[in-house]
């Protein structure tokens, strides 16, 4: 926070951290994983139900396989988050700075919390899977 | 054919050194340059005066009179809810006969939501967001004044009904059948009059997503951008992606009122239940997208009580998108008691449950900055210590809520309006107070007073508790929702007694909040500049004031520039920063990148017009008009609201500017005009055909849930839409599209009349496609059964999208012959392109829906 | 000022919920009949009084027919044990974070580092909830098919109509259904199954005593089962806006124990019994000729008519106007001369023209449909 005003930033740096006009998108790849599941499982358990296109337990064991598959894909891209918000190197918590850096870290940093909070979502989502059974 | 080479026409970008260094900075404006700059800029963005004061755009009077708006029905709204407490005082009472009891609570919580919550996020936002974002204005100040005379006409409409023992009465949630066998226009204004709103509050919405992306001032990356900017972010999101299901409902809703297709008609394959899963797909989301906004305020109020920066920021951000998210999978716990499979319940209690965390953070985040820090006990403070206190209280029965069985219990009892009115007033009415309490010396450069803010505090917060804590009680001692009256021996007596005096508890404590708003305060002196010694660049106001939002634009490099860059306000004063000076004497604000808010381009923005005003008043008649099923003058006022729009546009619009690129101060060129992905008209359109997809998206929902819940859909001997007829209008369209996009790139390498011939092709081509899809469902009779009716629904929604295409092509065919568009410069043609994208996409799709899959499903 | 704040809602918040902890229900007997049913208006200030003294106790304890607080059912206490135990969770944690807001910012400000600041966001926000929610919904889950086991037993059909019930049992092993209506009778330590459906507009039924609710959709089937425990009189209630009179569609739920029930449905499947008395037979008359035939049945009688709620064994209910009265002479006379102002919009019209007599004629005829 006590930040200084600083001299134009060096070419090296405006490189390595270029902006990013992905990274904003990447920030709700992990809820969008979530949200896709939570639909998947609610359309399929209605297409199991309702219209009756398939049994209700194979519809539960491929959801099951779903979930799984969901995590590991937030899982990855909570890694590849955690990687950019490099805390573990630097040991920065923070970025309130103007700098190229701080905003690729900060956004590697909202896009790790956020795949925390997916994961736990995703979680969530499949206790009903394994907890209960059939159509009633 | 012989096609010429092509020849790139040169655009200008950005010219000169960025960022400023120290010594540019440093440099002194000289005194003489400084008045006449300061001269020329308070010129150009003077309030126009006398009865024309009515024609201003700026954000800060037309943001004045949306929230005076919005507060004034949310105190008429308050007023019905009094009338419910007097009514319900005493059992058996017969103050208020059933008939109106039922519109007294139906437009309790209609206007409470549509007229007050939504609009006042819209209203704040407007009016706060340029300061905040150290811009001169928002980018389209006309838009928003148009959305602003929408949204006063139409609540006004709706509002007024309730005094002529007309208004809706069938809930809120509108749920068919009640809702569409209701006799009389009630359910009718309910549908036209808050759809009208519905479209203004998502053109708002727009214009703020592009504010907060476009138009941040140099130098403010991502990650420094005011907590608030990022709420506006995901609440203007939240918005786009809410309301067009809402809007495809009321598409459908009104359908069956006036041309009786049995959409919801369970005897005719219709099913009530899509409208509860569309009702609701956008209700719940609409609980997150009233409270967020209010957690913002709290978020900019926090870091200055405790007078450090706030703790957890990327948590905060974060927070905001994942609760964005995930209100999105919460609408089935509206749903519990339907009759749905358990498993599909526990997906939704899950993601019910899930959303805590978020919001847990969000609380928790304020909590770790307030004890790290020191906190001055100031008003605002006070209103949001209340707020967390009664929200706390209201997230924990949440969580119990989102269990479905315990909501087996609870669901539709006094339980759920003890539980929503305390989310409600502790996330998001006691917030916004306290937002008024913080930022009115921003607006009016005056105080409110210390002592009337805390009696109005302890009023409203003691009577608040006093009327909704006994409800949790009187629902669970049986008392459903929505009764007129209740007998007396069910132990109800009591608790709602108590609950009628506290609501006039509250009622006193608004009455003495609005004698402090409304009091005159001629002879108080105006307020020192920044009175909370906040950190935030909204605070870098003019006293007295000035229209011109800032002095100079600055280059920000920290989230609080005022506490941590010294000399900051003096450089804003003298001019020193960007756009100092306005020597064409046109207002200007700057557009920059969106993830690092590099500088792009000197945007024009409009001046104050009477435009706005015919445009919302013709476009109200087109939506007031059919409640009276009087569809001449509507369709006639339609015409002329698309007339006013089309002038409007053409008038003020993408106009070749007088030079290529302009002096922005320290040494920087800009652009004047750019077109695609760098304009923000480009971004506008983008963001509303996103909306607009997803309620084309919520229209083949529809199609597929009928698939789902019903057996025989499409019905067997169904007659379907003509299959060549749909191929052919799918190639109309398809012609359309490809000949617009290629009229763009042909204007752009300067083949001017090819590109003509392409746009007039283009508009022939799509209007052969309208007549083909008209041909295909000719045939089929949409009262007959729900099938026929969904085909019929899909092709007037493409055939109108397709008309607003023509209209589209026309226009830059227009703009071509009269030298508006050029191939230099040629904004509107990528902004109609982007149109046609999204408008070719949904006609594929609803072909395919039309022939070959309702065949084959 | 956060202490004044805390307290205030502590307090409020403890005054209103604690009572529901506290008054734990009294066991109940068998026929004991669970607080007041609603039959006659009171009369002079003594009653109200009385009443107001009745209500206050009310206040305090959980009483009352229509309450959830005190089940008398297998799912209903269920969801009591539920939702006391999230209540108790709830004021824990309510105090915990209101009062850790106080003590930090008034009695030790800054006491906190950033550092330890940092893992209150993580261990408040995160950490902690993502557990206690967890296991939340794992219990909210696994009481979720508990809700919703089906009957092997007696089936109930009911049927919303605006503002009144359709009422069809269908006992295992018989033939066609016994058709009633407003009143619902359960056999107690039994499961029994509901077929919910609904005429033209949507409802949603409810005992709290007993239970969950349900909806009542036209044209789409739901179901949901209860397993009644203490013998008594319930009351339930239309849960879902269903237009003018939604407030008074009501019904009572009477559970009985098993080998009373099979004799009331028993005496349920019989025709109506002709009128025994002088007045009743001249009750009878007067149903004639007002043509209350043509839209009410009377099993065994030239009124077979389904527009209205079956009336063959009337005498034997504990209110009419689906809840609305009490089944007094009296009541009965009040509601045939003044359906519309009892029950705004109803569909049956009111007999004004009836002469006192009359009325009391046909009341006592339709007292004896028992």
């Amino acid at each position: 926070m006590t930040n200084q005003e600083h001299e134009p930033l060096p070419d090296e740096e405006r490189r390595e951290f270029s902006a990013e006009t992905g990274s904003l998108w990447r920030l709700t790849l992990t809820p969008l994983t979530w949200a896709m599941h939570l639909v998947l499982c609610y359309a399929t358990i209605s297409l199991a139900c309702a219209r009756q296109l398939f049994p209700v337990e194979v519809a539960r064991l491929g959801l099951i396989g779903a979930s799984v598959l969901a995590l590991g894909f937030i899982c990855w891209q909570g890694w590849r988050a955690v990687r950019q918000w490099n805390v573990l190197t630097t040991g920065v918590l923070t970025h309130p700075n103007g700098k190229a850096e701080d905003r690729h870290r900060f956004l590697g940093h909202a896009a790790t919390l956020i795949a925390v909070i997916s994961a736990i979502g995703t979680v969530y989502t499949t206790l009903p899977l394994l907890l209960l059974e059939g159509c009633r | 054919m012989i096609f010429r080479k092509p020849t790139p026409i040169r655009r200008p970008a950005p010219e000169g050194p960025y960022p400023p260094t120290r010594a540019m900075l440093d440099e002194p404006v000289p005194e003489r340059l400084r008045a006449v700059q300061a001269a020329r800029l308070r010129k150009a963005w003077e309030s126009p005066k006398g009865w024309r004061y009515w024609s201003a755009v700026n954000n800060t009077e037309v943001g004045k009179w949306y929230t005076v708006t919005a507060f004034f029905f949310m105190l008429c709204a308050g007023l019905l809810a009094l009338l419910i407490r007097l009514q319900l005082a005493v059992p058996e009472n017969e103050l208020v006969p059933a008939d109106r009891f039922n519109q007294l609570f139906t437009m309790h919580g209609s206007a409470m939501m549509f007229l007050f919550a939504v609009p006042i996020f819209e209203a704040i936002s407007i009016l706060l967001l340029p300061g905040l974002l150290g811009a001169r204005d928002i980018p389209f100040p006309r838009l928003s004044a148009f959305g602003y005379w929408c949204f006063l006409i139409g609540g006004v409409f709706v509002l007024g009904s309730v005094l002529f023992d007309a208004a809706p009465r069938a809930g809120w949630f509108m749920y068919p059948p009640l809702a569409t066998e209701d006799e009389g226009p009630g359910s009718d204004i309910w549908l036209l009059g808050l759809s009208f709103i519905e479209v203004a509050s998502i053109a708002a919405a727009v214009e703020l997503i592009v504010g907060v992306l476009k138009c941040r001032p140099p130098g403010m990356r991502v990650n420094l951008m005011p907590l608030y900017a990022w709420y506006v972010l995901v609440v203007g999101g939240m918005i786009l992606f809410a309301f067009p299901p809402l809007i495809a409902g009321d598409f459908l809703f009104e359908l069956e009122r006036s041309f009786d297709w049995p959409f919801f008609d369970p005897e005719r394959g219709g099913d009530p239940m899509l409208w509860q899963h569309l009702f609701w797909i956008f209700g719940h989301p609409e609980v997150y997208i009233v409270f967020l906004p209010s957690i913002a305020i709290a978020a900019m109020i926090v870091p200055t009580v405790a007078q450090r920066p706030i703790l957890g920021y990327s948590w905060i951000v974060l927070s905001a998108v994942g609760t964005g998210f995930l209100s999105f999978g919460l609408w089935v716990h509206h749903m519990y008691t339907t009759g749905l499979p358990a498993m599909s319940l526990g997906f939704f209690s899950a993601a019910s449950e899930a959303v805590v965390i978020p919001t847990g953070v969000q609380i928790f985040a304020f909590l770790a900055t307030l004890i790290a820090g020191r906190i001055r006990m100031i008003l605002p403070m006070l209103w949001i210590a209340g707020a967390l206190a009664i929200f706390t209280a209201g997230g924990l029965t949440g969580i119990m809520l989102a269990l479905a069985p315990f909501d087996f219990q609870a669901h539709d009892t006094y339980f759920i309006v003890a539980h929503l009115h305390y989310t409600l007033f502790g996330g998001m009415v006691l917030p916004v107070i306290a937002g008024i309490y913080y930022f009115y010396p921003f607006i009016t450069k005056k105080m409110l007073s210390e002592r009337l803010g805390r009696r109005a505090f302890w009023l409203i917060f003691i009577g608040f508790n006093i009327t909704f804590l006994p409800m949790h009680y009187t629902g669970l001692m049986g008392m459903p929702r929505r009764v007129f009256t209740y007998p007396e021996g069910l132990g109800w007596e009591i608790p709602n007694l108590i609950s009628s005096l506290g609501a006039a508890v509250i009622a006193a404590g608004f009455a003495v909040f609005l004698w402090d708003l409304i009091r005159s305060k001629g002879d108080q002196p105006q307020i020192e500049r920044n009175p909370w010694n906040a950190g935030t660049l909204e605070w870098a106001h003019d006293v007295p004031e000035e229209n011109w939002g800032m002095r100079s634009i600055p280059h920000v490099t920290t989230r609080y520039p005022l506490w941590d860059t010294p000399g900051f306000l003096d450089r804003v004063d003298t001019g020193r920063f960007y756009l100092p000076d306005a020597p064409e004497g046109r207002r200007e604000t700057l557009v920059t990148s969106v993830i690092d808010a590099e500088p792009v381009l000197v945007q024009r923005v409009n001046t104050p017009t009477w435009i706005t005003h015919l445009a919302a008043i013709f476009a109200g008649g087109a939506f007031i008009f059919p409640t009276f099923h009087l569809y001449t003058p509507a369709i006639v006022s339609g015409l002329l609201a698309v007339a006013a729009i089309l002038w409007w546009l053409w008038t003020s619009t993408a106009w070749p500017p007088e030079a290529d690129s302009k002096d922005a101060g320290l040494g920087l060129r800009l652009p004047i005009y750019v077109s695609g992905p760098d304009s923000v008209g480009w971004w506008a359109v983008w963001i509303t055909m996103l909306g607009d997809a997803t309620a084309f998206a919520s229209l083949t929902f529809g199609f597929f849930f009928y698939w789902t819940a019903q057996p025989d859909f499409p019905p067997s001997e169904a007659l379907h839409a003509g299959a060549g007829t749909v191929g052919l209008a799918c190639a109309g369209f398809a012609a359309g599209w490809a000949l617009t996009v290629a009229a763009r790139q042909m204007n752009r390498h300067a083949c001017v009349g090819m590109a003509r011939a392409g746009l007039a092709l283009a508009a022939l081509a799509t209007a052969g496609g309208i007549a083909a899809m008209i041909v295909a469902v000719r045939p089929l009779d949409p009262t007959s059964h729900v099938y026929p009716a969904v085909i019929w629904a899909l092709a007037v929604w493409i055939c109108a999208h397709a008309a607003t295409g023509i209209i589209m092509q026309l226009y830059c065919l227009a703009g071509s012959l009269f030298g508006k568009l050029t191939p230099r410069y040629d904004a509107d043609l990528w902004n109609i392109s982007l149109f046609w994208h999204f408008f070719m996409l949904s006609a594929l799709v609803a072909c395919a829906l039309m022939g070959p899959a309702a065949r084959m499903l | 000022m956060i202490a004044v704040l805390v307290m205030a809602g502590t307090l409020c918040h403890l005054a209103g919920s604690g009572a529901m902890i506290q008054s734990r229900p009294p066991e109940t007997t068998a026929l004991d009949i669970p607080g007041p049913v609603p039959t006659e208006r009171p009369q002079g200030p003594r009653c109200i009084r009385q009443r107001i003294l009745a209500s206050v106790l009310l206040l305090a304890g959980c009483e009352g027919p229509q309450s959830a607080l005190v089940p008398a059912g297998v799912d209903a206490q269920a969801l009591h044990l539920l939702f006391t135990t999230m209540l108790g969770g709830a004021i824990v944690l309510w105090l915990l974070m209101n009062g850790f807001i106080y003590w930090f910012s008034h009695r030790h400000p800054a006491a906190f580092s950033e550092i330890a600041a940092r893992w209150l966001i993580v261990l408040g926000g995160v950490v902690t909830p993502a557990i206690m929610v967890g296991a939340l919904l794992v219990w909210g889950l696994t009481l979720l098919p508990d809700q919703r086991i089906a009957g092997n037993g007696l089936r109930i059909r009911v049927h919303g109509e605006q503002w009144w019930w359709r009422v069809a049992y269908q006992p295992p092993g018989t033939s066609g259904p016994i058709i009633s209506a407003n009143e619902i009778r359960l056999p107690a330590g039994r499961r029994t199954e509901f077929i919910l459906t609904s005429d033209r507009v949507i409802h949603s039924f409810w005992i709290p005593a007993l239970g969950g609710k349900m909806d009542m959709f036209p044209g789409r089937e739901t179901r949901m089962s209860l397993q009644p425990e203490t013998p008594g009189r319930y009351r339930g209630q239309c849960a879902e806006f269903c237009g003018a009179s939604h407030a008074w569609m009501a019904f009572e739920a009477v559970v009985m124990p098993p080998e009373e029930f099979d004799a009331w449905l028993k005496a349920e499947a019989k025709d109506a019994r002709p009128p025994q008395q002088d007045s009743a037979r001249k009750g009878q008359q007067i149903f004639r000729r007002e043509g209350c035939g043509a839209c009410h049945t009377l099993r065994g009688t030239e009124a077979v008519a389904q527009v209205g709620p079956d009336l063959t064994h009337i005498g034997n209910r504990h209110s009419i106007g689906a809840g609305r009265l009490g089944a007094t002479l009296d009541d009965i006379a009040l509601w045939v001369r003044h359906t519309g102002d009892l029950k705004p919009e109803v569909h049956m019209p009111a007999f004004p023209h009836l002469e006192p007599a009359e009325l009391r004629d046909l009341a006592s005829y339709l007292k004896g449909l028992k």
